[in-house]
């Protein structure tokens, strides 16, 4: 299992629920656009949040120092997130 | 130790002021000029307009503060690369395109430098400074796409560079090589 970050609109928030370190990127993008229309992701709420909205984004996946996994979904750099 | 920046823009600029008190020797690398707009966001001030950008942050740590650095006011590409970056016991890359951030990386593996890479996106919402086993350099949606050039996320410019400092000053004391991601909001080891 993994943790999920997102980061959206200058805002940066673990999913608290472990989400499977296997999923694809598409599978990233889409929890993360489910997670913030609902409201689960504590101060990142965007009730209309189009599905489109990480479509240019950038899914990191890093081992973490006691061999879980950190999976952040991120804007480009150095482009941003248009 | 020899330290090499990649790239003295917004990021590059700012973290070489950042490291100047360090036991090292400097050389910057960067083709471009300093413009009017870049005085916003690039640590660079309004004498330097028009000069070469290594030359002038050169120029500038000299008057500045009485320290040395090597200026290299050419573009790196695949043919320069040993002259460029040889004998660097640290690569820092701050360009701002995957292409020239590969040729770094692909240097820093061949020869096994270590290599530290930092990058801001446009927007200001994100930045990260992450080592070379750990990078991978974002491709444009297409081509020219824009990069942050303007001074109106200064303060994250200023947050990424500094942390950049703080991992290359890390890096010299003691050879710890931390990983960062950063948001406004604050800076996440990773």
């Amino acid at each position: 299992m993994a943790i999920l970050n997102i980061t959206y609109d200058g805002m940066s928030v673990d999913y608290t629920r472990p989400i499977d370190e296997r999923l694809t990127d598409a599978d990233v993008r889409r929890i993360a656009v489910e997670v913030i229309r609902s409201g689960e992701l504590r101060g990142l709420h965007v009730a209309g949040l189009t599905e489109s909205a990480f479509t240019h984004y950038v899914v990191d996946r890093l081992r973490t120092a006691g061999g879980g996994m950190h999976i952040y979904l991120r804007p480009k750099v150095p482009f941003g997130g248009r | 130790m020899l330290i090499v920046f990649c790239g003295v823009g917004a990021l590059g600029s700012t973290a070489v002021t950042l490291t100047r008190n360090l036991d090292a020797t400097l050389r910057l690398v960067d083709f471009d000029r300093v413009e009017s707009k870049n005085l916003a966001s690039q640590a660079y001030v309004k004498q330097s307009v028009g000069k070469n950008k290594a030359q002038a942050l050169k120029l500038q740590l000299a008057n500045f503060y009485g320290v040395s650095a090597e200026a290299f006011a050419v573009r790196l590409t695949e043919h320069n690369t040993q002259e460029l970056l040889g004998g660097g016991g640290l690569l820092v890359d701050c360009f701002d395109n995957a292409a020239s951030r590969n040729l770094v990386s692909a240097f820093a593996r061949q020869h096994q430098v270590p290599c530290v890479h930092a990058a801001i996106a446009a927007d200001g919402t994100c930045g990260l400074v992450r080592w070379d086993d750990q990078f991978v350099a974002d491709a444009e949606d297409e081509p020219g796409q824009a990069t942050c050039e303007g001074g109106e996320h200064l303060p994250m410019i200023g947050l990424v560079a500094s942390v950049l400092a703080r991992t290359i000053q890390e890096f010299v004391r003691d050879g710890r090589r931390w990983n960062s991601f950063l948001t406004p909001s604050g800076v996440v080891r990773t």
